[in-house]
């Protein structure tokens, strides 16, 4: 364990002498995709529609022509709307039509590494988001709601790549897979997971 | 680093700005989908046990207004019809009040649309017109009503409650069954047949006979 912590700090290290030299774009970018999200598990059983409504957005800071950290947030809506059925409660049955809706806003902290120098003309990437996300749960019968707000723990590892409009171009194209796993509970939801495609650019601004 | 804050605060305004772009499920809805239909039933009851029934002449309307309270529209015409149609084919025999029914049946309009309260008939049983027990031969009685009873809502409603005459006890009157018809458009004549055959359709175990 301690040898792999060296190793880290080492590459680390070195990376960093290493940007020195090799500066393609500044730093600091901005971000932001537009996501389609499918739901897993216990979360298609609430919702197993595609979510087609969804983005995401950051901002990201470069230590070097490798690492780089950031900030991360976004928006997805789960929906589905049952047709009437009656569903028994405990001292009798209603009949609705139920309509499900899961709305998710994560706030990650990020870290991500390039697995190309930035002059390559794809950059590919690893990355991992850890934070908290604020879920938003309305289960309409009919025109009325069961509704239940709450910030849980989220973790969301990416992969994907970047591909630079022209070498060394501040502007890049963005294209990645992203799972986000959450212990959210709550009624016929047991945990959040999601795998979720994006699409958008990044700018280097400073 | 001033730039840099700057773009940060661009960033989160963007984020804040779009972070309410999700699909309203409630302005896609229609009427129909919008209603839903509830039922409770006292768990100890054996509803075969029960032969005949009587049915209020007119329909209770409680309002927070309280300027009403019996009326006999189109509508309440056609939900008595429809409520008594309903009970005879699950094998009760309607029998006028002097002739010691087993079964009352209560019809309410609920109009809470200005001011919430918790539906509990007992809160309103008071005012608006709701039947007394009187009306069913049971002066000085009250009526019980089981805490399931009690939604919390802020709408046009209506109330199907059948209330148990042969076992009075305590000089109260048990309901053991309700139906709360609730949602957009249920004071509407048109929605009568389709919500009270719903409200039957999923209370099997109403009925007098065991086949």
């Amino acid at each position: 364990m301690k040898s792999i912590k060296l190793w880290i700090l080492t590459m680390i290290a070195f990376l960093g002498v290493q940007s020195a030299f090799a500066q393609v774009r500044s730093p600091l970018s901005i971000y932001a995709d537009y996501s389609i999200a499918q739901p897993f598990g216990s979360l298609k059983d609430y919702s197993d529609k595609t979510s087609f409504r969804g983005w995401k957005a950051g901002i990201q800071y470069n230590l070097n022509d490798r690492f780089a950290v950031g900030l991360q947030s976004g928006y997805q809506q789960f929906y589905q709307r049952l047709p009437r059925a009656v569903y028994p409660t405990k001292s009798g049955d209603i009949s609705a039509v139920q309509t499900r809706t899961l709305e998710v806003t994560p706030i990650l902290a990020t870290v991500q590494y390039q697995l190309a120098k930035p002059e390559a003309a794809i950059i590919p990437y690893v990355g991992v988001g850890v934070g908290t996300v604020n879920m938003l749960y309305n289960k309409y019968w009919g025109e009325f709601t069961d509704r239940d707000n709450s910030w849980q723990f989220a973790a969301s590892p990416e992969i994907g790549f970047n591909i630079p409009f022209g070498k060394g171009s501040p502007l890049l194209f963005n294209a990645s897979v992203q799972y986000t796993y959450s212990p959210y509970k709550l009624a016929e939801i047991t945990s959040y997971n999601a795998v979720q495609a994006n699409v958008g650019l990044r700018l280097h601004i400073n | 680093m001033k730039r840099v804050m700057l773009f940060i605060s661009a960033a989160l305004g963007v984020v804040l700005s779009f972070s309410s772009c999700g699909k309203d499920p409630l302005k896609d809805m229609t009427e129909d989908e919008s209603r839903i239909y509830v039922t409770n039933r006292a768990d100890s009851v054996d509803f075969t046990s029960y032969k005949t029934f009587s049915i209020a002449d007119s329909v209770a309307v409680a309002t927070n207004s309280n300027t009403e309270e019996r009326a006999l529209t189109d509508y309440d015409k056609k939900l008595i019809a429809d409520v008594t149609q309903s009970l005879t084919a699950r094998g009760y025999t309607q029998v006028s009040r002097a002739a010691k029914p087993d079964l009352a049946v209560n019809l309410t309009r609920i109009d809470n649309t200005y001011s919430a309260v918790i539906y509990d008939p007992g809160y309103w049983s008071g005012i608006g017109g709701y039947f007394d027990p009187f009306y069913w031969g049971y002066p000085g009685y009250g009526y019980y009503w089981p805490t399931y009873y009690q939604v919390y809502q802020k709408e046009r409603a209506v109330s199907i409650d059948i209330v148990d005459l042969k076992n009075p006890k305590n000089n109260q009157l048990m309901a053991i069954w309700n139906a709360m018809l609730r949602g957009s458009g249920v004071w509407n004549i048109s929605n009568v047949d389709s919500m009270v055959s719903a409200v039957f359709a999923q209370s099997t175990y109403l009925k007098a006979n065991n086949n």
